[in-house]
């Protein structure tokens, strides 16, 4: 328990430490641009595509990282990865598979799309940090990011929404996302079936934390620097 | 053959038969032998073929005899080679006869013998054809051979093992015609090597005994040369490389192909699909390689990929490899590296390298994300520096070894995943070398040289540093007698040196006194002695004891300068002190006697102290007689913070003296005539004291310290004398302070004791006094030896001299300064 206290308390310091740092970017090198007679103060559009840029980096960062670990400890010589071709749950969500594709789909519908992916994983990652604990001999190392991972990606959802209905002209869509029923698996009695459940889910939130890092960038490069980046 | 030639045979006999029959019967025709062979040089055989029977049944019958032998012999033997056939066993085989054999056809009606043949066993012999011939291909060393083996023909004869044969095989492609022949020898197998692989060969064996035939070739055996391996190795993927995050490629390492190529096919299926592709591109990436183009290649789908070897013999599957083309990026590496010298502010070059993506990777867009990372290192050295740069595509380097060629290179990876790239082509620079350097040598030349400037200044105020001091600091020249005789002084008498003065006669004339300085000093050194003198007349006078004789117009002249000289032969003072410290103030022109009064403090009449707190603890009673008018000798001990006020004339505070003598080991009195916060003091003290006051102040901190303290010490000069109308004297402070004078009296023999004006603030005017100090006013009464001051200021004066000198050895780091002021015996 002390130890896991501990890596809560670390957990807690990362978590101010990136805070602070977005806060003091905020504070110091974004001065708010606020034009004359408007009423809003606000973050420049560019300013929230770096917060969400750096945000998706880095839960991508902790997401490979966790997955690894994960890897490395428990799923050698188990053949997951030829198990795991079967999809993940954000699968239904169709999203651009290469660089054309993303390139020709509207930035509006990719921010959705990347909402959407951001969306379905809030739930998948609650149970995850929770169940995670339940791993026989689990390291604090991957417990801690379970749960700063589903923190940071709140924060980026946020983040998301925000730029979304900064650059959204109409009525914002419905919110569109996958659920996610892989609880139980989380939760099996056998431990290879347990133990593939999670690295399947890791392996998936891999995936889709690049996935939208990669939007992201994508998006970033196109909406504010006019490709060119 | 045979049994068709007989049973042909036979059947002409029947025709002949059936003729004879018709036409008659008759005797049999004559048989014909036709052959004898032996197998194996031990037995032989021999076979006949009948004649015409005659229509009747006939009998065979085969005689032969031996060269040697007239006997003839029937057959032994008709059934064990056939029918029409005679077989000689071993005992009827005699290789070394020749047989002559006969065959014998016999009816009813005759009978007919046929030609004899005569048969040699040895040059008969023909050995069955090798039995049991088995083929199979066997692979070593990647080649592909024909393994042949076989067995000896078979013998009826039991004892036949033991022959020996030789063998010869004889291979030809099926469907060839000619026959490629082997010697194999003795040996009953063979490796046949040089086959063309995919091709059915047609081998067969014969054998051969000794001296005789060929056997017949032995039953053909058919076998197909295989196409390399079959079926083919496995095939292993090497890897999967996407350069540029759009599109991807992948390598395979087949099994060993020999001769016939295997055909690849690579196989893979994505991720949620069940169908399985085929690779769209096998040739864009070169041999062995699958090549993905964009419209083929998706992220964030796992690939599985395959691949088939497959050739005649059959397939092989490589193992499955699982793809997802987001982890699998390894760009290609910077291009347009650029690498430049610039010059900072101050002027250290620095290295400024820049370079570009590699032209594959479309970083524009966001797509693809690339960090780099650069190494470099002397060109001779060994270990590399690796810095991470980021994403930016410039670096600047600071800190290079200056005259050092560095290679640099770089490297490029995607943000997340993938790998880094190769590493760019080495670029070189040569740092300049820094002009920092010879800053450096022109540096350490100048340290080296200042350094030996300093070396040889130092040596130079060692060995002369008197001189040096002198020439520095120019001192102010004391009251120096030239020519004078130290041992004069010391032994000699008074007269003697009053001669070698040239000062001929006493009281000095003044040719005398034209050899005096012009000088009056008022010094601050060490005059304490002068005070105890007084009070421990036999300890001080022990040095010069005659000089206390001599009188007092001597010691006018030359008793400062002599004791001080004294005092550094004893002491062996510095001399640059001495020369400063002579402070003796004396008075020139003449006026020999005016010593005591000349020696006046300045117009402060008090004595100063420097301390306040213990400024009359000491010498209350002393200091602070009724009248108030003494000249007085100050004592002052910054340490103890006491002062010493003495009245020239109170020479009996010897006590107090001593006392302090005893606490402080050293006392060095010195005439103080200038202070700095003397009007300070001066308020603090009894300011009333008109009486010129000398004050004797003891300036030293330090007990052990020889040297005294060049502020503190004062003098002053002849400022100006007037002479107009009564010879006065101005003296004039020298110091820096200036605040006060000495008015001392030039002139004769008259002595300015009086203070007639002040003139300005610095400058007090001495008048010639017509009753002299010898009834000092401010004499002490209780002091016991003032009397003896008074009884005559030469005696006064010699006695203060004495002092000195006695006082200057007593204690090591006394100087021989006289205080002139110590010589005034009494003050108006």
């Amino acid at each position: 328990m002390s130890a896991k206290g501990a890596s809560q308390k670390g957990l807690l310091l990362v978590a101010l430490l990136v805070s602070n740092m977005l806060l003091t970017k905020e504070g110091v090198t974004s001065l708010p641009i606020c034009p004359n007679g408007s009423v809003n103060c606000q973050v420049s559009l560019e300013e929230l595509f770096d917060r969400a840029v750096k945000l998706s980096h880095y839960i991508h960062f902790l997401s490979s990282e966790m997955f690894n670990e994960f890897d490395e400890r428990y799923a050698q010589g188990r053949g997951f990865i030829a198990k795991a071709v079967n999809g993940c749950h954000t699968s239904s969500l169709t999203t651009p598979e290469d660089k054309e594709q993303a390139q020709q789909i509207h930035h509006e519908d990719l921010l959705n799309l990347v909402l959407g992916v951001l969306r379905s994983w809030n739930d998948p990652l609650i149970h995850l940090a929770s169940e995670v604990q339940r791993i026989k001999e689990a390291p604090e190392t991957i417990l801690w990011k379970a749960v700063e991972i589903e923190e940071q990606n709140k924060r980026l959802l946020e983040g998301m929404e925000k730029i979304v209905g900064r650059v959204h002209s109409g009525e914002t869509e419905n919110e569109i996302y996958s659920p996610w029923e892989g609880l139980p698996s989380l939760q099996l009695a056998d431990e290879d079936s347990r133990l593939f459940a999670f690295y399947n889910l890791l392996h998936c939130l891999r995936r889709d934390s690049h996935k939208i890092d990669n939007y992201l960038k994508l998006l970033k490069c196109r909406l504010i620097h006019d490709n060119n980046c | 053959m045979k049994q068709k030639f007989i049973s042909s045979v036979q059947i002409i006999l029947q025709l002949a038969l059936t003729t004879a029959g018709l036409t008659g019967q008759s005797y049999p025709g004559k048989p014909r032998i036709i052959r004898c062979r032996s197998l194996e040089k031990e037995t032989f055989s021999c076979w006949w073929k009948p004649g015409s029977d005659g229509g009747l049944p006939t009998n065979y019958t085969l005689f032969y005899s031996k060269d040697s032998e007239e006997k003839i012999y029937e057959c032994p033997d008709y059934q064990a080679s056939g029918p029409n056939s005679c077989y000689f066993d071993k005992n009827h085989t005699n290789p070394w006869t020749t047989y002559i054999i006969t065959v014998m056809a016999t009816n009813e009606i005759g009978s007919n013998s046929s030609d004899p043949q005569y048969v040699d066993v040895t040059s008969i012999v023909q050995p069955d054809a090798p039995v049991n011939l088995s083929l199979e291909t066997k692979t070593s060393a990647s080649i592909t051979y024909l393994w042949a083996k076989w067995s000896p023909p078979p013998l009826a004869a039991v004892s036949s093992n033991s022959h020996v044969y030789r063998y010869e095989l004889r291979v030809k492609p099926e469907e060839k015609e000619e026959w490629e022949t082997i010697s194999v020898g003795e040996q009953t197998h063979y490796k046949v090597t040089g086959l063309q692989a995919g091709v059915k060969y047609v081998v067969q064996v014969r054998c051969m005994l000794d001296l005789g035939e060929w056997s017949e070739w032995s039953s053909e055996r058919n076998i197909q040369i295989p196409n390399g391996e079959s079926p083919p190795e496995k095939p292993t993927i090497i890897k999967c490389r996407s350069p540029e995050k759009e599109t991807f490629t992948c390598w395979w390492k087949p099994g060993s192909d020999k001769g016939h190529p295997i055909n690849h096919t690579l196989l893979y299926s994505k991720e949620g699909e069940e169908k399985v592709y085929e690779c769209p591109d096998y040739k864009t990436a070169g041999p062995n390689s699958c090549y993905f183009d964009k419209k083929h290649t998706s992220f964030w789908t796992i690939y599985n990929i395959t691949v088939r070897a497959t050739n005649e013999m059959g397939s092989n599957v490589s193992d499955p490899h699982y793809v997802d083309v987001t982890y699998i990026v390894q760009p290609d590496p910077p291009v347009n590296i650029t690498l430049e010298l610039k010059k900072s502010v101050n002027r250290k070059p620095y290295l400024v390298l820049t370079w570009s993506p590699p032209p594959l990777a479309d970083v524009r867009s966001g797509w693809l994300t690339l960090e780099y990372e650069l190494r470099l290192k002397p060109e001779e050295g060994e270990e590399w520096e690796t810095i991470f740069v980021g994403q930016q595509t410039q670096c600047k380097m600071f800190s290079l070894n200056p005259g050092k060629r560095y290679i640099v290179q770089i490297h490029c990876k995607p943000d997340h995943h993938g790998s880094w790239s190769e590493w760019s082509p080495e670029m070189y620079i040569q740092i300049p070398t820094d002009f920092r350097v010879k800053d450096m040598v022109v540096w350490i030349i100048v340290g080296i040289l200042s350094s030996l400037i300093c070396l040889i200044m130092s040596w130079t105020m060692i060995l002369k540093g008197y001189r040096m001091m002198a020439f520095i600091l120019p001192p102010v020249p004391g009251p120096k007698i030239k020519g004078i005789d130290k041992h004069l002084l010391e032994t000699g008498k008074s007269e003697e040196l009053l001669s070698a003065l040239g000062c001929h006669g006493f009281p000095p004339t003044s040719d005398c006194e034209e050899l005096l300085i012009e000088y009056l000093e008022v010094e601050d050194s060490e005059d304490q002695q002068l005070m105890p003198s007084h009070d421990t007349p036999s300890k001080n006078t022990k040095m010069i004891p005659k000089e206390t004789d001599s009188d007092s117009g001597r010691g006018s002249c030359d008793s400062p300068s002599l004791l001080s000289e004294k005092c550094r032969e004893s002491h062996a003072l510095p001399s640059t002190l001495q020369t400063q410290d002579i402070r003796a103030v004396q008075e020139n022109k003449g006026a020999k006697r005016s010593w005591e009064t000349q020696c006046i403090a300045s117009e402060q009449k008090t004595l100063l102290f420097n301390n306040e707190s213990t400024k009359s603890s000491t010498w209350p009673a002393v200091q602070l007689p009724p009248n108030n008018q003494l000249p007085m000798f100050a004592y002052h001990s910054n340490v103890e913070a006491h002062k010493i006020i003495l009245n020239t004339t109170n020479v009996n505070i010897s006590p107090v003296l001593e006392g302090n003598e005893e606490k402080y080991q050293s006392r060095y009195p010195i005439t103080e005539t200038v202070h700095d916060n003397m009007e300070k003091q001066r308020e603090m003290e009894n300011s009333k004291m008109e009486q010129t006051t000398v004050q004797v102040k003891q300036n030293r901190q330090n007990d052990k310290s020889p040297f005294l303290n060049p502020k503190l010490m004062d003098y002053v000069e002849v400022h100006k004398v007037r002479q107009d109308e009564e010879p006065t004297v101005l003296l004039k402070h020298k110091d820096n302070n200036g605040k006060t004078e000495k008015y001392t009296v030039p002139g004769t023999s008259k002595e300015y004791t009086k203070v007639s004006t002040v003139v300005d603030h610095n400058i007090l005017v001495l008048m010639p006094d017509s009753h002299i100090q010898h009834t000092p006013v401010s004499q002490e009464p209780a002091m016991e030896t003032s009397q003896n001051l008074q009884q005559g200021q030469a005696e006064k004066n010699m006695s203060y001299c004495l002092t000195a000198p006695s006082d200057c050895k007593r204690e090591t780091s006394g100087s021989d300064y006289m205080d002139p002021s110590s010589f005034m015996p009494s003050f108006k």
